[in-house]
């Protein structure tokens, strides 16, 4: 793996919502710097629909943008009947409920599915490995757990937006 | 009719007082503002959270112009926003803020003189350029429940600045920003997942997680500045991966740091 970057080509990168909105619109430093490591790595970011509705559809700038240059790509949700993905959505759930100190029905939906649709991929079709990034602490450790518990921490890794960025995402923030 | 409010702690520099703000008929009727400061109205507090003590014409008299000052600041961000800096960076002169906040000079000397005059910004004339400085506010409530620091005066004011935030504060009202400030600061905490924020106070996944990143400025700099940054965030305040603020490049200086 390169040392600049969390990526390799033709890896598959599963990305949240809470990316997008982190990394702003395409003016924002954050955003091009975000680009220009994926960009660099050859990979494409899956969306997954549900995200895409998340970000307010695909005509919204950020979203179209990258679209539109190439860098992301919209995916489907994980089959309902795929017991892998399912079991995984529902370690992702429990841990996501445990480190927030709420009860399991309480977690949404969208913060278990990146679990199973990690599994999916690594069991389906990547060679490369998959990646996932989302800027949530719990659902972090939700994907993890999720991952380490069906045996694939050799080749799905989960990252924060800082690993692909740097700890710099402050240098552009207008303060007040 | 139930009294909905109790008690008000209001402590402004050292001086510590306690009164009844009357709050139910506070803010109601004025655009865009909650008069919880919540998402619900709870249970109405104990009646005894009232005494004779609290309820002294002359208590309530000496107490009234700060909840003046409050009102004005609560339905005038641009206000809020130079308080805010003055209370932050300060001393600082007049210059300084039109250049920080990019404002003109005459707004920046109307707003000033009216901080002046509600007693929020305390001018020093005997130096040239003349120096302001401001003593932080904070409004605790407990039973509507009531918070208003710093960081929350900050977060409002980022409306003249920030689409998003004035974009959800004409949506939901300013009681749902401060909720909407309280779930960010759990977010970065990694408390709370941002689609939980959105259950939480009953907006849409799209807006909880814009908003969480609009407010974030106003955490970074509230927890370095806000002296009452811990009422907001007690179990929390220490935990917020944020970046901190000497990383951030255009920290406002203090004046006392500038040469000259």
């Amino acid at each position: 793996m390169d040392t600049d970057t969390p990526f390799s080509a033709d890896q598959d990168v599963l990305v949240d919502a809470n990316i997008f909105y982190a990394i702003g619109s395409p003016s924002n430093p954050p955003y091009q710097r975000f680009r220009s490591v994926v960009q660099n790595a050859g990979v494409v970011c899956k969306l997954p629909r549900r995200v895409i509705g998340e970000l307010g559809g695909p005509e919204t700038d950020r979203v179209r943008t990258a679209l539109d240059e190439g860098w992301a790509t919209i995916i489907d949700a994980p089959s309902p009947t795929d017991g892998d993905a399912v079991a995984a959505s529902d370690i992702a759930k429990r841990t996501i409920a445990n480190e927030t100190d709420q009860p399991e029905h309480e977690v949404e939906k969208t913060d278990a599915i990146l679990a199973g649709l990690a599994i999916q991929y690594i069991r389906d079709r990547s060679s490369a490995g998959v990646v996932v990034l989302t800027d949530d602490k719990p659902a972090k450790k939700g994907i993890e757990n999720a991952v380490r518990a069906q045996g694939y921490t050799d080749t799905i890794a989960v990252h924060g937006l800082e690993d692909i960025i740097g700890d710099n995402s402050g240098d552009s923030m207008r303060l007040i | 009719m139930d009294v909905v409010t109790g008690g008000v702690t209001v402590v402004c520099g050292d001086s510590l007082k306690y009164t009844d703000f009357g709050l139910t008929n506070m803010t109601a009727d004025h655009d865009g503002v909650r008069s919880d400061g919540g998402i619900d109205a709870l249970d109405p507090p104990p009646r005894d959270v009232m005494d004779e003590e609290t309820l002294k014409p002359e208590t309530l008299a000496r107490n009234a112009p700060r909840l003046e000052t409050v009102v004005q600041l609560l339905n005038n961000p641009a206000l809020a926003r130079i308080y805010v800096y003055v209370c932050y960076w300060g001393p600082v002169a007049p210059p300084e803020i039109m250049e920080a906040l990019d404002l003109s000079k005459s707004t920046t000397y109307e707003y000033v003189d009216r901080l002046v005059d509600l007693g929020l910004v305390d001018r020093d004339d005997s130096t040239r350029p003349q120096q302001l400085t401001a003593d932080p506010i904070v409004i605790v409530e407990q039973y509507a429940p009531i918070v208003i620091t710093p960081t929350v005066l900050h977060a409002l004011a980022l409306q003249e600045v920030d689409e998003d935030v004035a974009y959800f504060i004409d949506r939901y009202g300013i009681g749902k920003l401060i909720a909407a400030l309280r779930g960010a600061g759990l977010h970065f905490a990694g408390k709370t997942t941002q689609r939980m924020v959105a259950t939480d106070i009953d907006v849409r996944e799209t807006e909880a997680m814009m908003i969480v990143y609009a407010l974030k400025p106003a955490l970074v700099v509230g927890r370095d500045h806000d002296p009452f940054f811990e009422y907001l965030f007690p179990d929390v305040a220490d935990e917020m991966d944020l970046p901190d603020l000497d990383q951030v490049s255009d920290t406002p200086t203090r004046s006392s740091d500038l040469d000259g």
